[in-house]
């Protein structure tokens, strides 16, 4: 908190933002009435459903020391999805929420409903009720975000950038805050919180910092970053001075021999290789032998077994979530895939993997889904990466990965390579930097490789897509020493 | 009150107009151009010139020294397989105003055309450009862009696929997928089969009192797959259609029966030519890889690829200057202004051109989103880099290099807005890869007595355009012929040494065109661009098992 008043005291701040600018996005009561007149709009029955999404962002990016766009930018987006003859459906998504434009939407949609031959399909079964449960909920709206006006974004990439330059370096980065809101309304179905295909309205804010300090020539570059829903657990000023103490101690790297090493990953590249695991984690997969937690064929239930129950890393990793932890941004999926906690990985055994609903009642004789892994915490320990470094004969600290592949799915084995800083440690110390490696390695070899954990931080997760209100998929992850890591061949890229 | 039929506007006689109705209404968003709301106009409306000045002339009020205007309105449409329909539609309205007050640029925008939020936005750019003024005085020079007087373009297409029938599109489709598998080849699927129709309507106006009005197409159909199964053993593979990439076309992409430099035979022929090469390559010896660098011979798709990755990332003049640092990254070509003119990229029989006129091409535009004429300009001329992709302010950080080969200072035409939302940024316009003398992909393969030879690789390239890694189907070459495939293979390539070791290259006959797109910015955004390249051979690339551990 004190680092943000910091910035803010240098230049005279205007009044405080009111709690809800309903102009740059859309608040629960225009929500509410768009869905209204949507529902009234429907004609010929069935049932509609109306999703709406709108998003407000303030934007600041700079390169070589210096600002090249501040944006404010905001849009809507409301899809109406109609379901009339015989259980056939249609949707169409705009972003006017006049009448005029809401009602041809409702026609379209209508209309699309009707493309589809009859006959095709058969009268589809009423599933059976969700089971009535409520949806949890946790506020990761924060003030601190949504106050952060132009002027205040301003001095904190002007501090950014001022000891860069000092240093003759130069710097380049984004700062990006958002406040979002979504909802789903079925016609159907009451609104409220125990509605399973509603998503009742809900407003967030979400904030990221990046930024990469090179040399004039190039010739070193190091990283920082950091997403979180709330500012103010942001420090711009830590994350400015790590970037630019990785960019000084990153100049002049060596040629190392490619090979097997002991590696210290940053929470970053840890992510960055979670990613991997994270994509992989599907029943369906599964069940139909391709995939990592295949197993083999069972005659008996003609089914494919799989590796649930199994211990399939270290037994000190742990990978769940748990929608009410405001760390963990908000679960925007219908309550009949799972609003509730779920834990992937326990102690190192699978213990889940997604799949939908439909999937649960035809194949599994239960309720509900499993939600995809997407937004997760993993279990941490107590050793800093200071003591990792002390207690390192021979190793490599990296920074973070990029541009990672997956090669091959039965074993995830996955390329990419390091970036933004690599450094060798000889005998407790850092010695020397390092070209950047391209890596041949599978994240669950990793896994399975582990000797120390240190404690989990949250890490920089980019904002994927611009034109929707996204769900944030931040992701709460240690950082790990992990042997015998595979780098297969150097670059001079930097 | 008169409902605006787009169609009207668009040449389509009253008959037609009314079939049309039947099938597919038109979405009358609103608009306020300053008599009150009422449906939107077609953008070629003289009323919607008067709302995009507000946006302009609202800047330079509030201190703009230079301020554009963007009106969209997007339609898209989706069709699968599998949904049996639009599977997908969605159509938005957006406008953004750029203000530069001082030497920095600020943007705004929203999803409302009216007057009163064109005032609002311009006068919002201009205050985000005037706080956040940060990192030292001084203005920034735009190279000089020609006013345009109320211009209007619609790229041509042969069937606007939002005039046609959601039946007949459907159909097609359907009977594609169904109806094409000759008796002998049983156990082939094609499917999953999406494709996406994109339509979009610009109106640009800017300070120097330019205003012309777009609109363009983009086709999709590249999420298609082929599955073959050879037998009951289940032996078979995927392939899939690479004639469907994005395209700056209509309908016809689907249904003619052919399509210069894209497909030679009607799709359904394509399905069949895919699937016996599929059964060639499955029928094939399969070797292990033998470690090591060999003379290789890549085709077209191959060539596009790489022309995409490495050239076409390496010459954008933003990213070989640090502006995607942060992002994407830098550029091989590391000291851009010492370069141009001199640098030895490749071979000299290498010339790498760029245009945005190309008929079907995805990137064809008759302005880019600063106003500016994009001409044909050449990239790499006999191997030597000669220009970078600019748009208007970073053509002038050119300026010393222009006036010594005697060139004025012109922005490349490289700027895209994908939407009126976004803010323009440099984005790789289309691309060519002059072809060269040899006849075809067979032809260089003849040439090769021990050697590889690569068809439909992927590429993972570095974050300075530098160094990949290239997966795909991989041949063994023996006296001319490709006599195995190589399984888990792959090939390590640094781009400046691959480029400079072209040996020969296809001819005009070879040249395939290749639809791709390019995320880029902060936040990202994602633009189609196409490439056309020929089959080539490169010296002694190096052959890996990329599945190989240390």
């Amino acid at each position: 908190m004190t680092d943000t008043r910091e910035w803010r005291d240098a230049v005279p701040r205007r009044a405080p933002v009111r709690l809800v600018d309903s102009a740059r996005f859309l608040s629960k009561a225009e929500c509410e009435a768009i869905a209204r007149r949507v529902f009234a709009l429907a004609r010929g029955g069935g049932q509609s459903q109306v999703a709406i999404s709108s998003w407000w962002q303030g934007e600041l990016r700079w390169a070589r020391n210096r600002v090249n766009l501040a944006s404010d930018r905001r849009d809507i987006r409301v899809r109406i999805e109609r379901t009339v003859i015989d259980g056939h459906s249609g949707a169409v998504t705009t972003n006017q929420t006049d009448d005029a434009s809401l009602e041809a939407a409702v026609r379209a949609a209508e209309r699309n409903a009707a493309v589809r031959p009859a006959g095709l399909r058969p009268v589809p079964f009423e599933p059976p009720p969700v089971p009535r449960m409520l949806r949890p909920t946790t506020a990761i709206w924060s003030e601190a975000t949504y106050a952060l006006d132009t002027e205040s974004r301003s001095d904190i990439v002007r501090a950014i950038i001022g000891p860069a330059e000092e240093r003759k370096m130069l710097s380049a980065g984004y700062l990006e805050v958002r406040g979002a809101s979504r909802v789903t309304v079925n016609s159907d179905h009451s609104t409220g919180y125990d509605a399973p295909w509603d998503l009742p309205y809900t407003q967030w804010t979400q904030a990221q910092l990046s930024l990469t300090v090179r040399d004039q020539h190039g010739t070193s570059s190091g990283w920082a970053g950091l997403s979180s829903y709330d500012w103010s657990a942001i420090n711009a000023k830590e994350l400015a001075v790590r970037a630019l103490e990785k960019a000084l101690a990153s100049r002049d790297p060596v040629a190392l021999e490619p090979g097997r090493y002991t590696v210290i990953l940053e929470a970053q590249a840890v992510a960055d290789l979670i990613e991997i695991v994270a994509g992989s984690m599907s029943r369906l997969d599964a069940e139909s032998g391709r995939g990592p937690w295949a197993l083999q064929y069972d005659e008996a239930y003609h089914r494919m077994r799989t590796k649930l129950g199994r211990k399939v890393v270290d037994e000190r990793i742990t990978i769940g979530h748990d929608p009410v932890d405001p760390a963990l941004g908000l679960v925007f999926g219908n309550l009949a895939t799972g609003a509730q906690p779920v834990t992937w990985i326990e102690h190192g055994v699978l213990t889940n993997l997604s799949y939908p609903r439909d999937y649960a009642l035809s194949q599994l004789h239960t309720d509900t889904g499993v939600r995809a892994m997407a937004a997760y915490r993993m279990s941490g320990g107590d050793t800093t990466i200071e003591e990792m470094i002390r207690t390192t004969k021979r190793g490599l600290l990296v920074t973070r990965f990029s541009n990672i592949r997956t090669l091959e799915s039965g074993s995830l084995l996955a390329t990419g390579l390091t970036r933004d800083g690599l450094w060798l440690i000889e005998n407790g110390n850092i010695s020397k930097a390092v070209k950047n490696f391209r890596f041949t390695e599978s994240p669950l070899f990793a896994l399975n490789s582990l000797e120390q954990l240190g404690p989990a931080e949250r890490v920089f997760r980019p904002t994927v897509v611009n034109d929707s209100a996204q769900p944030l998929t931040p992701a709460i992850v240690p950082p790990l020493k992990v042997r015998d890591f595979s780098f297969t061949s150097t670059i001079d890229a930097i | 009150m008169t409902v605006h039929s787009r169609r009207r506007f668009f040449g389509a006689g009253a008959g037609v107009l009314g079939a049309v109705a039947l099938t597919m209404l038109p979405l009358p968003l609103l608009a306020d151009v300053g008599t009150g709301p009422e449906p939107v106009p077609p953008i070629e409306d003289p009323r919607l010139k008067a709302l995009a000045f507000r946006g302009v002339d609202a800047a330079r009020s509030a201190g703009a020294s230079y301020a554009d205007v963007r009106l969209t309105h997007t339609r898209t449409r989706r069709f699968d397989l599998a949904t049996r329909g639009p599977s997908s539609e969605e159509e938005a309205m957006t406008v953004g105003v750029r203000a530069l007050v001082n030497g920095y640029w600020g943007f705004s925008s929203s999803p409302v055309w009216t007057p009163d939020e064109l005032a609002r936005l311009g006068r919002e750019a201009v205050h985000q450009a005037t706080v956040n003024a940060v990192g030292g005085s001084g203005d920034i020079e735009l190279a000089p862009a020609p006013a345009i007087s109320d211009g209007n373009w619609t790229m041509p297409v042969e069937r606007d696929p939002f005039e046609i029938s959601p039946f007949e599109i459907n159909d097609f489709m359907q009977s594609i997928a169904r109806g094409w598998v000759p008796a002998h080849l049983h156990g082939v699927i094609f499917s999953p089969w999406a494709v996406a129709f994109q339509t979009q309507e610009k109106a640009f106006a800017s300070s120097t009192g330019s205003y012309c009005t777009q609109r363009t197409y983009l086709t999709d159909g590249s999420a298609n797959q082929i599955n073959l199964n050879l037998d009951a053993q289940n032996t078979g593979g995927a392939t899939g259609l690479d004639c469907l990439t994005p395209a700056g076309m209509g309908f016809e992409y689907l249904t003619a029966d052919r399509i210069p430099l894209v497909r030679d035979h009607s799709i359904t022929e394509e399905i069949q030519r895919a699937v016996e090469a599929l059964k060639e390559d499955l029928l094939m010896p399969v070797k292990s890889v033998n470690v090591g660098r060999y003379d290789a011979v890549f085709d077209a798709h191959t060539m596009a690829t790489i022309v995409d990755s490495t050239l076409g990332r390496a010459t954008q003049l933003d990213r070989a200057m640090g502006y995607e640092a942060n992002a994407g990254g830098t550029s091989y070509f590391n000291d851009p202004l010492t370069m141009v003119g001199s640098y030895r990229a490749a071979a000299p029989l290498v010339t790498l051109t760029a245009n945005r006129s190309e008929r079907g091409s995805a990137a064809t535009v008759q302005w880019d989103d600063e106003g500016v004429v994009p001409e044909a300009f050449t990239l790499v001329k006999d191997g030597v880099l000669v220009d970078f992709q600019t748009m208007r302010e970073s053509a002038t950080w050119l300026k010393a290099y222009y006036a010594k080969i005697g060139m004025s200072v012109r922005s490349r035409g490289c700027a895209t807005a994908p939407d009126g939302v976004d803010a323009p940024l440099q984005s790789p316009p289309n691309l060519v890869l002059q072809p060269g003398s040899r006849a075809n992909f067979d032809a260089l393969v003849a040439e090769v007595s021990d050697g590889i030879a690569i068809k439909q690789a992927s590429i993972d390239i570095d974050f300075q355009a530098m160094s990949g890694l290239g997966t795909g189907t991989i041949y063994e070459v023996k006296r001319g012929k490709r006599t195995a495939i190589i399984g888990q293979s792959g090939f390590l390539f640094r781009a400046p040494e691959l480029w400079k070791g072209v040996l020969a290259l296809g001819g005009s006959g070879a040249a395939r065109r290749y639809g791709k797109r390019a995320s880029k910015g902060e936040p990202p955004r994602s633009s189609a661009s196409s490439v056309t390249a020929v089959p080539a051979t490169i010296k002694q690339l190096t052959l890996i098992n990329p599945q190989q551990k240390a």
